[in-house]
């Protein structure tokens, strides 16, 4: 691994080298407050430091609405919408992004692999950068530093307003080729990054808080504050459901099938044939979302599947905090466990 | 044989009908597949029975139930379009208010001349197939429901509320723009039109199926609103529905 050092004058001078590889993705300003990964057609547009994009980097690999095939009730034929792989480059990527990229490909290509979504991952290249965590960050809780770098082929590291980039792998160097603009240094490591936000314990006893928080009354106090509206899921990136549906165009002679992302948050989610519901109420998917992110997916693969980019709490209208849902299981865990060593 | 198809307006601004007429790239396509017998807006033309009666307006007077009734005994699918139709709209702000009272500020001497009921929506007096919802009500709805109906698939129904359409679309948050939004609460299906151009969402496609009212009203104070003014945006569209 070799790193060098940059000016962050020089980035722009790098971003468009790097956008010789392949399509350049990059965080941009969107709104007043917000930001967003889209295409670069202006080096000096992309941001170097935001907090976090409105919907994750999920959406360049699984898009929130996809045409999946066209069809003819004419013909009775239809035609599938073949994804070209194409090379892109992802520049300014956050360490949980990436992360959560890694994790999606666990959900996605174990097994059988989604094809769309293999294609696209392939030849998808990651350039990462440092942040400085905001009130809603909490990455660490869940075991991912600011310089977590597995996955990425570059990483800039910020240090006293400039930047080290490493090089982590053969495709980064390749990305390189030709850049003049850097000399080699040692690595720093960088103090005073500190996460605001925390999750009590460390993520490795948080399977036994899990295992018995079903009955929790933490579940029932959320529930009174949620509204439903399903923004938490739909700016997670490490969820993935998505619903499927057909629409016949205006001559009732062709059609097109897509598919776009849902959510275990809204009330019909989990309805099925004849009106049944498996999680009518609001309580019943306040707990089902955090045990996707912190039981059933992680007692299988012993990681959380919530990498602490903090955006469910930071779109949701309502103020609820994840980090502070799994505090109160917490503290509700030790009482239950003090009453029950009481007993003895 | 095509479907014969015929609307009528009940108390409305007339908007979603209105809003039929100007299909221009696809009423041509539309007419291969249905006969338009009865529409007073654009023709003169009386039938006797309908294969699809599409409502717009709410049920607010003894004559609009006499009628009403007529025209469910002749049709065999009766669709609500719009607001007003599907659950009142905002005519039903009058029933927050005593009868005899809105009767007298409307006509004020005469009151006695004009009979008139609480603003009901179509489904409060008859059965209704199914509906069109939004105020006014969209092209596109319409268009996949009068499809649906046509090709005899299901039509399709919006149970997911603005935000997930919002979100789909990468819109800034209103919220985090300092502004209230119902569009947590709100039944989907607009394609957050609204929200997408900066506008809050005022609730016009109804409220979703078992809502956190009270969770909402918190939100809406905790973003700077009283509580008199987040119940007022929260009836707008929703005096019938909601129970505050």
């Amino acid at each position: 691994m070799e790193c060098f050092s940059l000016l962050r004058s020089d980035v722009p001078a790098l971003i468009n080298h790097l956008g010789k590889y392949g399509e350049l993705i990059a965080p941009h300003k969107k709104g007043d407050v917000s930001y967003s990964f889209e295409v670069v057609h202006d080096s000096n547009e992309v941001v170097l430091d935001y907090n976090r994009t409105l919907l994750p980097l999920k959406k360049m690999f699984l898009p929130p609405v996809e045409k999946l095939m066209d069809f003819s009730l004419k013909e009775l034929s239809y035609d599938k919408v073949e994804v070209a792989i194409t090379p892109r480059v992802f520049f300014g990527v956050h360490s949980y992004e990436m992360q959560s990229i890694l994790r999606l490909d666990h959900s996605m290509l174990s097994g059988s692999a989604e094809s769309n979504y293999f294609r696209r991952r392939q030849s998808s290249r990651f350039v990462g950068i440092s942040f400085t965590p905001d009130e809603f960050h909490f990455s660490e809780s869940v075991g991912i530093l600011i310089e977590e770098m597995e996955g990425f082929d570059l990483f800039l590291n910020e240090v006293d307003g400039d930047f080290q980039l490493y090089v982590l792998s053969d495709h980064g160097q390749e990305m390189l080729d030709g850049f003049e603009k850097m000399a080699i240094t040692e690595p720093e490591v960088v103090e005073g990054r500190v996460f605001k936000k925390k999750i009590r314990y460390h993520f490795n006893r948080l399977p036994r808080v899990f295992q018995y928080a079903y009955h929790s009354p933490v579940w029932a106090e959320v529930a009174s504050r949620c509204v439903g509206c399903g923004a938490c899921t739909l700016t997670c990136p490490t969820c993935f459901c998505f619903d499927v549906q057909d629409e016949v165009t205006v001559t009732a002679e062709d059609g097109l099938r897509q598919r776009s992302w849902d959510s275990c948050m809204l009330s019909t989610f989990a309805e099925v044939a004849g009106g049944e519901n498996f999680r009518e109420k609001t309580i019943n998917r306040t707990r089902h979302r955090l045990f996707r992110k912190f039981k059933y997916i992680t007692d299988e693969e012993g990681l959380p599947w919530c990498v602490g980019c903090g955006r469910c709490t930071a779109f949701c209208p309502a103020g609820i905090s994840l980090p502070d849902i799994v505090n109160e299981l917490i503290q509700e865990d030790e009482k239950a466990q003090y009453h029950r060593s009481a007993r003895v | 044989m095509k479907p014969k198809i015929a609307f009528f307006d009940f108390t409305s601004c007339e908007g979603c009908q209105l809003n039929k007429l100007n299909f221009e790239n696809d009423l041509l396509d539309i007419l291969k597949h249905v006969d338009i017998v009865e529409f007073r807006e654009a023709m003169d033309d009386k039938a006797d029975h309908y294969d699809i009666a599409f409502i717009e307006g709410s049920i607010t007077s003894p004559s609009c139930v006499e009628r009403i009734h007529d025209i469910r005994r002749r049709s065999d699918v009766l669709v609500a379009l719009g607001a007003c139709a599907v659950n009142g709209g905002i005519n039903a702000m009058k029933n927050l208010h005593p009868i005899d009272e809105v009767r007298e500020t409307v006509y004020g001497d005469d009151k006695y001349l004009f009979a008139t009921l609480p603003a009901m929506a179509v489904s409060a007096v008859v059965k209704v197939d199914h509906e069109v919802r939004g105020c006014p009500m969209t092209q596109q709805d319409f268009l996949k429901l009068l499809l649906a109906l046509v090709l005899g698939k299901q039509p399709p129904k919006y149970d997911s509320p603005v935000c997930l359409e919002c979100k789909l679309k990468e819109n800034e948050c209103l919220y985090n723009r300092g502004m209230v939004c119902l569009g947590p609460i709100t039944r989907g299906g607009c394609d957050a039109v609204c929200p997408s151009f900066g506008q809050f969402c005022t609730g016009c496609r109804g409220i979703l199926d078992n809502p956190n009212i009270d969770g909402m009203l918190e939100v809406l104070t905790t973003h700077g609103i009283s509580l008199d003014e987040a119940k007022k945006r929260m009836l707008l569209f929703n005096s019938n529905e909601v129970q505050l």
